[in-house]
C-alpha cells in the first residue's frame, strides 16, 4: 500500500550510481519541500508540504533544467510506466531498435533513464533541433537522439548471431548473476562503460583529489584490535584520563 | 550506551565527557563596523557560551577571551498561493572576542573568481559572429565547398 | 609511531578515493611524501575556510563517503580522530556555503556536505555497534536507551522512551502519571477525537487502495502483454483478477485468438 507516495523511491538506482552523489543529496536536489515540521521536537507530528508529482525526463533530477521543468504550479499529465522486475539495459550495451525510422539498426546505449524506462541509443532515433536562434542569428541545427522505451522499442543484441534477442537473468555455477540471451543461451556481459559516472569513465581512471581524499592504502589499512572496552573507555585510556569514581545508581522509568 | 545519550549527573559521579560532539559552527561575515578582534559565528542552537569557548579552544586551538550570544528569530512568511504560514529557523549568533593582540579580517573569497556566465555569453557571441561572417562570405558563391577559400 | 602516521594521513582528508588498483599505486607514493611532510597544519580561524586556491574554483571534485565496512577496520582512536577531521570539514563547508549564499554565488559541489554527514553517521553507527557488543557480553543488555510499547493516556499505542532518574519510581513524587491512578481518559472529547482520527487513517488507507486499483486498471489497459507476476509483486494489495474484469482495463486492442 502506498499511502505515502512521496516517500516511495522515485529515482532509479542506476541514476544514483551514475550521478556519483549520495542518495540523500539527489533526493534533496530534486524535491520541492515548501514546509516541514522542525526536526528534533517530539511534540510535532511529522508533516510536510511538498510537491508530490514530478515529471522525469531526459534531464537528470539534480540539474537546473529538471527544476525548471518542475516549477511550482506546473502540472503535467500522468505517465504510466510498465513495471519492470529486473532492469536489463546498461550504458554501453549493443541494442537493436525495433520501431521508428531506424528500425532494425543497431547502436550503443549512451544513457539510461530508469525513471521513465528509457534508454538513449547513440545516433539512432534522432531528430533535428535548432539551437541558439534569435532575431539576427539563424541558429545552429543539431541532431539529437530521442529516448526509446526498453519494454518495446529496443532489444539487446545476441553476441553470437548479432540479432535482437530477449534476455533473462540467471545464476552461474559460481553464483554470479548474469544476463543470458534466450536465442543462443550465451551470456551477455555487462559492459565496462556501465560503471561510468559524471566524474569518471571508470573507477581506475579516477584522479585523487590530493588534499581532500584519503588514499586507498590508508583507507584499507586495518588498525582495529578487539578489546573488552567500550569506545569511551578506550579513548580515555588512550588520552591518559584516569577515572576511578563509580556512577551512582540511576533508575529508568 | 548510544553516543547521543547524555547521562544524568549526580554528585560524586565521574565527570561527564562528550567524545563525539555534533555541534557545528560557521564563521560569518561581521557587521561593517566591528572591532578587529571580534569574530561572528552562527552555531548549533544547543551550544552554550562555555561550549563555544571550549569548542574553539580545544578543537581549533584559538584563544578566546569572551563569548556573547544571541538568538535571531526566524522570519514568518506566508505562502502567496495557499496562504499557510511558515517560520524560518532561528539562528544562534555568537560574538567571540579574541585577545587584544589578535586580529581577524574576514577574507574576500570571490576576489579572483571569474564570472562564468559572462565568459559563456562572450564565447557564444564570438561563435555567432564567426558563423555570420562565414555566411556573408559565401553568399555570392553557392555550390562551393567550405574549404575552398583563401 | 603508528598514531603519528595515522594523524598525518587523516590530517586533511575527508572523503575517500575510489578503491582501485591505480589509486593504490599512486597512493603509496603520496603516503611516503606525506609522512615526511611534518609542518603542523594551520591552527587558526582560517581553518573555517577552504584552502585559498579553491576559492575561485567552480568544481571541487572529491571522492565518496566512508563506508561502514571500511570504518569497521579502524581502531577507536582512529575513528575519534577522523570524527574531528570530518567535523572541521563540515564547519568549513557550512561557512563557505553561507558566504556563497550571502554573496549570491553558486556553492561548488554542495554534495560534499552530504558526503561528510554520511561518513559521520557511519562512524557513529560503527561505534554504537562496538559498544552494544561490549554491553551484551558484559551485562547481557544492549546498553541503549530503552524503548517501551505502551498505551498512552488517551488509549493509543505509543513508543515510550523512559528517562533516567536518580530516585526510584515509588519515591519520586514529582513523576506523575495520572492514568496510573485514575485509568485512561475516556471522556466524550477523547472518544470523538479517536473516532475522527481512526476515520482519517481509514480513509487514507482506502484512498491509497483505490488509487492503486485504478492505476493497475490503467496499466492493464495500456500494456496488454504485461507480466502479471511483476504487477503482482509491485501491487501486492490489488486484486488483479478483479481489475482485469473491469471496463476501465479494456483497451483498444484487437483480441488475440
Amino acid at each position: 500500500m502506498r499511502i505515502y507516495g512521496y516517500l516511495a523511491k522515485k529515482v532509479g538506482d542506476l541514476t544514483i550510481k551514475y550521478s556519483n552523489f549520495p542518495e540523500s543529496y539527489v533526493k534533496k536536489s530534486y524535491e520541492q519541500v515548501y514546509w516541514k515540521t522542525p526536526a528534533g521536537y517530539p511534540q510535532y507530528k511529522k508533516a510536510q508540504v511538498a510537491r508530490k508529482k514530478y515529471r522525469f525526463t531526459t534531464n537528470r533530477p539534480w540539474t537546473g533544467q529538471f527544476r525548471q521543468q518542475n516549477e511550482p504550479g506546473t502540472l503535467r499529465k500522468k505517465v504510466f510506466l510498465e513495471p519492470i522486475r529486473d532492469w536489463t539495459f546498461f550504458r554501453g550495451d549493443r541494442v537493436e531498435v525495433m520501431v521508428g525510422k531506424d528500425k532494425g539498426k543497431q547502436g550503443i546505449v549512451s544513457q539510461v533513464i530508469q525513471e521513465r524506462n528509457w534508454v538513449i541509443v547513440e545516433g539512432l532515433n534522432t531528430h533535428l533541433r535548432v539551437v541558439g536562434k534569435d532575431k539576427n542569428f539563424p541558429g545552429i541545427t543539431i541532431q539529437s537522439e530521442a529516448p526509446l522505451l526498453v519494454t518495446s522499442d529496443v532489444k539487446l543484441v545476441d553476441p553470437e548471431s548479432l540479432k535482437a534477442t530477449d534476455v533473462e537473468w540467471r545464476y552461474t555455477e559460481e553464483g554470479d548473476k548474469v544476463r543470458v540471451s534466450l536465442a543462443s543461451s550465451r551470456i551477455i556481459p555487462i559492459p565496462k562503460t556501465a560503471e561510468e559516472t559524471i566524474d569518471y569513465k571508470s573507477k581506475e581512471l579516477y584522479i585523487d583529489n590530493i588534499e581532500k581524499d584519503t588514499t586507498a592504502d590508508a583507507a584499507t589499512k586495518i588498525t582495529f584490535a578487539p578489546k573488552l572496552r567500550t569506545f569511551e573507555m578506550d579513548i580515555m585510556e588512550e588520552m591518559g584520563i584516569k577515572e576511578d569514581r563509580v556512577p551512582a545508581k540511576s533508575y529508568w522509568y | 550506551m548510544s553516543t547521543r545519550w547524555y547521562p544524568i549527573y549526580q554528585r560524586g559521579n565521574p565527570q561527564l565527557r562528550v567524545f563525539l560532539p555534533n555541534f557545528w559552527m560557521k564563521l560569518v561575515r561581521p557587521h561593517p563596523k566591528q572591532l578587529p578582534n571580534i569574530v561572528h559565528f552562527h552555531c548549533s542552537m544547543e551550544m552554550t557560551k562555555y561550549d563555544i569557548k571550549n569548542y574553539l579552544e580545544k578543537i581549533y586551538e584559538v584563544p578566546v577571551v569572551d563569548v556573547r550570544t544571541k538568538i535571531n528569530m526566524g522570519k514568518f512568511k506566508k505562502d502567496v498561493v495557499k496562504g499557510y504560514v511558515i517560520k524560518e529557523d532561528d539562528v544562534k549568533v555568537a560574538f567571540v572576542t579574541l585577545p587584544k593582540t589578535m586580529t581577524f579580517k574576514y577574507p574576500d573569497l570571490f576576489e579572483k573568481s571569474i564570472n562564468e556566465e559572462e565568459e559563456h555569453a562572450k564565447s557564444l557571441d564570438e561563435s555567432k559572429k564567426n558563423f555570420r561572417k562565414y555566411i556573408d562570405h559565401n553568399k555570392s558563391r553557392p555550390d562551393i565547398p567550405s574549404w575552398f577559400s583563401i | 609511531m603508528n598514531t603519528v602516521i595515522i594523524k598525518n594521513i587523516f590530517r586533511s582528508t575527508t572523503t575517500l578515493c575510489m578503491r582501485s588498483q591505480k589509486s593504490i599505486n599512486t597512493a603509496a607514493a603520496c603516503i611516503v611524501k606525506r609522512d615526511f611532510h611534518t609542518t603542523k597544519p594551520t591552527q587558526d580561524l582560517m581553518e573555517f575556510f577552504d584552502a585559498k586556491k579553491n576559492w575561485p574554483e567552480t568544481n571541487i571534485r572529491v571522492g565518496r563517503a566512508w563506508k561502514l565496512d571500511e570504518l569497521r577496520l579502524k581502531s577507536n582512536t582512529d575513528l575519534h580522530k577522523l570524527w574531528y577531521v570530518l567535523l572541521k570539514e563540515r564547519n568549513m563547508l557550512y561557512t563557505m556555503e553561507h558566504e556563497c549564499n550571502e554573496r549570491v554565488r553558486l556553492f561548488p559541489n554542495p554534495e560534499r556536505i552530504d558526503k561528510v554527514e554520511e561518513s559521520m553517521n557511519n562512524i557513529e553507527s560503527v561505534i554504537r555497534e562496538r559498544n552494544i557488543a561490549y554491553y551484551k557480553l558484559e551485562t547481557g543488555e544492549t546498553g541503549e536507551r530503552p524503548v517501551k510499547d505502551v498505551i498512552n493516556l488517551i488509549g493509543m499505542p505509543e513508543k515510550y522512551q523512559p528517562s533516567e532518574y536518580d530516585t526510584p519510581k515509588f519515591m519520586n513524587t514529582r513523576w506523575v502519571r495520572p492514568y496510573l491512578k485514575h485509568g485512561f481518559i475516556n471522556s466524550l472529547a477523547v472518544k470523538k477525537f479517536r473516532r475522527l482520527y481512526n476515520e482519517k487513517i481509514h480513509s487514507e488507507v482506502r484512498k491509497a487502495h483505490n488509487r492503486d486499483f485504478n492505476h493497475v486498471q490503467h496499466l492493464l489497459k495500456r500494456f496488454p502483454n504485461l507480466d502479471m507476476d511483476t504487477l503482482k509483486a509491485e501491487y501486492p494489495n490489488v486484486d488483479i483478477e478483479k481489475a482485469k474484469r473491469t471496463k476501465k482495463s479494456r483497451g483498444h486492442f484487437m483480441p488475440t485468438y
